[in-house]
């Protein structure tokens, strides 16, 4: 019992504070802290559960854009066939010697490292501090490494080649993640030595691109159009829905002709990288890829063997020439002269070609913005007009003088002693002028303008082309007084009706108006797209308020043209042509100039083409007819187009 | 029991300190042994195969009278043929020059050919290399291509006094310009496809979508003089297949080569005849 006794120990004094009582005793000036303490943690634990769990998504999304990037990869665009499936315009490579920045870090690091050193071994020797900063010195250090592999560049393309310090930086600073171009545009031989003499491993890689590709150079290059470069961008959707920063290549968008107006069929579908970054912004796994589509093939109406007769015939002229299908409405030629080599626009503009082009007038597309009066190609309308008023009767012969007189002016006949006693095919065939004022008063300006109207002369076309004219003027006594301020003269009338005056229409309007002639009928509405077998028009075709004969006598004057008259240079032994040739006068500045016109259709039994063409006086000693100027354009046109059949 | 636990760890210690010891030499000295050990593998490859080529000799000394007069026979007639066929392409050759005298179109860059004999054949899934029998000595340069009969062999990639290393077409790390016979636009032909067993392959990128190859009409490609290391036109394999690229712009392909690149015993070295020329390979001229 002692023993247990004297191994128990002695119980602590009562009153006397022992070691550690404050845990087994409430001591209540703790509470406050004890308190305070459990909310501080409770406010913790509520800040981490809503910022863990509350924010998840928000926080995730964040991450994603510190650590994601994507970059978009532009959808190559569609090819443009003519109507044979020849190739219009193509894709091709563009080449170029790239690096990726990311590629390089190692050697940026390097590099860094030299210069520092080199700058301690100048400070050490010198026993002065080196003035530098530390920016300064990291960016001449990247500098001096794609100096490096810029001189190995040169050497093996034997030219200087550079790049700015800025371009450097403003690559680095917004597009990282792309290639760096040291040499845009290579040639085929640049291109063949870089991937023979580069290293497989070297940064330097040749990068691929498209431009767009023009087998034929300036064939129909007004109405084909071109592409500049653009950024691409994310539909609203997909920029929504992902908000990473984006990077991207360039895309192209069509800025004129065709590649405009059908920009969204010939675009490709983007693809897109998303890729994982380090913290200095350098590629660091690809998380994904999509792949860009090519944008859809366009099929044109146009034939290049007819496009190249037309262009061919308005070699060295300033003018515009048409040919089309008067059935179906499909263009088949449309040439516009000066004109340019397409393949110099791509992959962009230099401003010396630019202003070349735009000296001599070359950018306008004279076949739908080139405004003139038609001229005596009008008079076919003029007897239709008369026609329908019924003031003219198909076998009516007319006295045709030296001139007419209307008011108190003699309006001449082109001819000096006049024709005499003729009708309307002979009228038609030696394009009688003092015919035509006659039947034109007796029409009158109401049923003339009527009359072009309907052949659709006073608005455009309506064709797939950008910035066709709108601006034709088919006058009449209210037309006139709005814009003159001034009443409608019997002389108004007798200029109009043979195709001079206040009339503005374009080389498309007058080739609309051969296609109507040569099917009897209006509304058609020319198209640069091919036609599939079995096509019909949405809108039938109106036929010409005429009766048999008085058709057939515009028809025999069209013909009488082109077998003993004016437009005798488009006449074939085998082929019934139709044709009506007009001289007008233009007095742009005060200064004469004289347009040759050519309008008509082939064959006669079954047309199938209709042509305009206008030549343009370039300075007052062009003495231009169109008999002798516009006709032989237009005969070279029915040639190949005659060839053609034959191919077919 | 320790003592043998020690016993059996002190290779791999050995091992650990030689390693170690091999990161730390400086890597002038690294590459000095290197070369060496390969100067002194030099001659013993090139003995061997100037051995095989007594053994050759021998062997048709072997021969009968009458096989060695038939030989001798088929031999004159191929010489007669390849005479003709000298004649005609000097002939071509001269009037080509006078074209482009006359267009005023500079002259291709001229070749010497060095045949050499192959010593050694290195090849592996990594790299497909030949030790030629020629080096330095014939005025050889790093870079230079190298052709044999059916076409494109490869090209020069490290020369030693008396031997040289050829990097075959089939290399991973090959690479050069080409186009296909028949269209003038260049096409980039890469190695990397050494199937075992089978013909070796390379690919084939940059084509243009308007090229079609198929086993019944395949694409020859073939080399392009603008890379300016090769002449034009020498045959580099067969496309049978051409596909899309990922840029939708272009098509890639398998390129078949020829089936005795890996057995080749005799091979020519480009060596450009004009000294300015030998600015490609970054050689003084």
């Amino acid at each position: 019992m002692a023993k247990r006794g004297k191994a128990q120990s002695p119980a602590p004094a009562a009153g006397k504070p022992q070691p550690f009582d404050f845990q087994t005793r409430r001591n209540r000036r703790l509470i406050p802290f004890v308190v305070i303490t459990f909310v501080g943690f409770m406010i913790l634990l509520g800040k981490l559960f809503r910022e863990q769990v509350l924010h998840r998504d928000e926080y995730i999304e964040r991450e994603k854009q510190q650590t994601m990037r994507r970059i978009i990869l532009p959808g190559p665009r569609g090819s443009i066939y003519d109507r044979n499936g020849e190739l219009l315009v193509g894709n091709r490579a563009r080449f170029s010697a790239a690096v990726f920045l990311n590629s390089l870090r190692k050697e940026f690091r390097t590099e860094y490292l030299s210069q520092i050193r080199e700058i301690k071994r100048q400070e050490a020797e010198t026993g002065e501090k080196v003035n530098i900063s530390n920016s300064e010195l990291i960016w001449g250090s990247r500098m001096a490494v794609i100096q490096n592999h810029l001189d190995e560049i040169s050497r093996i393309l034997g030219r200087p080649v550079s790049v700015s310090r800025r371009s450097l930086e403003t690559h680095f600073n917004s597009r990282i993640l792309l290639p760096l171009k040291l040499v845009a545009d290579l040639t085929e031989e640049e291109y063949a030595r870089l991937v023979d003499q580069l290293p497989p491993n070297s940064p330097v890689q040749v990068w691929t691109e498209s431009a767009r590709y023009y087998p034929y150079g300036d064939l129909a290059a007004h109405s084909l159009g071109y592409v500049v470069n653009r950024e691409e961008q994310l539909s609203e959707a997909e920029e929504e829905s992902n908000n990473l920063l984006t990077f991207s290549h360039y895309g192209k968008v069509g800025k004129a002709g065709i590649e405009r107006t059908f920009n969204s069929l010939l675009d490709g579908e983007n693809g897109q990288e998303v890729w994982r970054v380090d913290p200095q912004g350098f590629q660091y796994e690809r998380l994904s890829l999509t792949r860009p589509q090519q944008g859809e093939d366009l099929y044109l109406s146009l034939d290049v063997a007819i496009q190249q007769a037309a262009q061919r015939g308005l070699e060295g002229k300033v003018g515009a020439a048409i040919a089309i299908d008067p059935v179906t409405g499909e263009v088949l030629a449309i040439a516009s002269s000066p004109t340019y080599d397409l393949n110099d626009l791509t992959p962009y503009i230099p401003s010396d070609v630019y202003r070349e082009i735009d000296q001599a007038g070359g950018w306008l597309h004279r076949a739908i913005q080139g405004l003139y009066p038609p001229g005596s190609t009008f008079k076919p309308l003029t007897a239709i007009a008369a026609f329908r008023r019924g003031v003219l009767d198909p076998d009516e012969i007319l006295f045709c003088g030296a001139s007419f007189r209307v008011g108190n002016r003699n309006f001449p006949e082109h001819s000096a002693p006049g024709f005499g006693e003729i009708g309307l095919p002979r009228a038609l065939a030696v394009s009688s002028n003092v015919f035509f004022y006659q039947i034109g008063l007796r029409a009158s300006i109401d049923w003339i303008a009527d009359t072009a109207r309907m052949f659709g002369l006073d608005k455009p076309t309506g064709i797939e082309l950008p910035f066709e004219s709108s601006r034709e003027i088919v006058p009449n006594r209210e037309w006139k007084k709005e814009t003159h301020g001034a009443p409608w003269f019997p002389g108004d009338t007798a200029n109009t009706s043979i195709g001079q005056g206040y009339l503005q229409v374009t080389p498309l309007n007058m080739a609309v108006v051969a296609a109507g002639l040569a099917t009897g009928s209006t509304g058609l509405r020319p198209t640069m797209v091919r036609r599939d077998a079995g096509w019909t028009p949405e809108e039938p075709l109106v036929p010409l308020p005429l009766t048999e004969d008085e058709y057939d006598a515009i028809l025999l004057g069209m013909i009488r043209a082109v077998e003993e008259g004016t437009a005798r240079r488009t006449r074939f032994n085998d082929m019934t042509v139709a044709g009506k040739t007009g001289t007008a006068q233009v007095y742009p500045d005060g200064k004469p100039l004289t347009l040759a016109w050519f309008i008509g259709f082939a064959p006669v039994e079954d047309p199938r083409i209709a042509i305009a063409v206008v030549i343009e006086g370039v300075s007052a000693s062009d003495q231009y007819h169109g008999g002798t100027t516009a006709a032989p354009v237009a005969r070279e046109i029915f040639a190949a187009w005659k060839d053609s059949l034959k191919r077919e | 029991m320790l003592r043998l636990r020690t016993q059996a760890g002190k290779p791999f210690l050995i091992l650990g300190l030689l390693l170690l010891a091999w990161l730390l030499i400086p890597p002038t000295i690294k590459r000095f042994s290197r070369n060496a050990l390969y100067e002194f593998q030099a001659p013993s490859a090139i003995l061997a195969s100037k051995m095989e080529d007594l053994g050759t000799y021998w062997s048709i000394r072997s021969r009968s009278k009458r096989d060695l007069i038939e030989t001798g026979k088929e031999l004159s007639r191929l010489n007669a043929l390849y005479r003709v066929q000298a004649g005609e392409t000097v002939a071509l050759r001269d009037y080509n020059l006078r074209l482009r005298e006359l267009l005023d179109i500079p002259s291709p860059p001229g070749f010497r050919y060095e045949v050499a004999q192959v010593v050694r054949r290195d090849l592996s899934n990594w790299w497909q290399y030949l030790v030629i029998r020629k080096g330095r000595d014939a005025g050889i340069v790093p870079g230079a291509g190298v052709v044999f009969s059916g076409g494109v062999v490869g090209r020069i990639r490290e020369v030693n006094a008396y031997t040289s290393t050829v990097e075959l077409l089939s290399s991973r790390t090959f690479r050069m310009a080409a186009h296909f016979s028949g269209d003038t636009r260049p096409v980039r032909y890469e190695g990397g496809i050494i199937p075992s067993l089978r013909n070796p392959k390379g690919t084939v990128r940059d084509v243009p979508s308007d090229l079609y190859a198929s086993p019944e009409q395949p694409l020859i490609l073939v080399s392009s003089r603008l890379g300016g290391v090769f002449p034009d036109g020498l045959k580099i394999g067969e496309v049978r297949f051409l596909e899309t690229d990922a840029t939708g712009l272009f098509q890639r392909g398998i390129v078949q080569l020829d089936e005795q690149l890996l057995n080749l015993n005799e091979v020519a070295v480009l060596i450009p005849a004009e000294p300015s020329a030998r600015e490609i390979f970054n050689e003084n001229p």
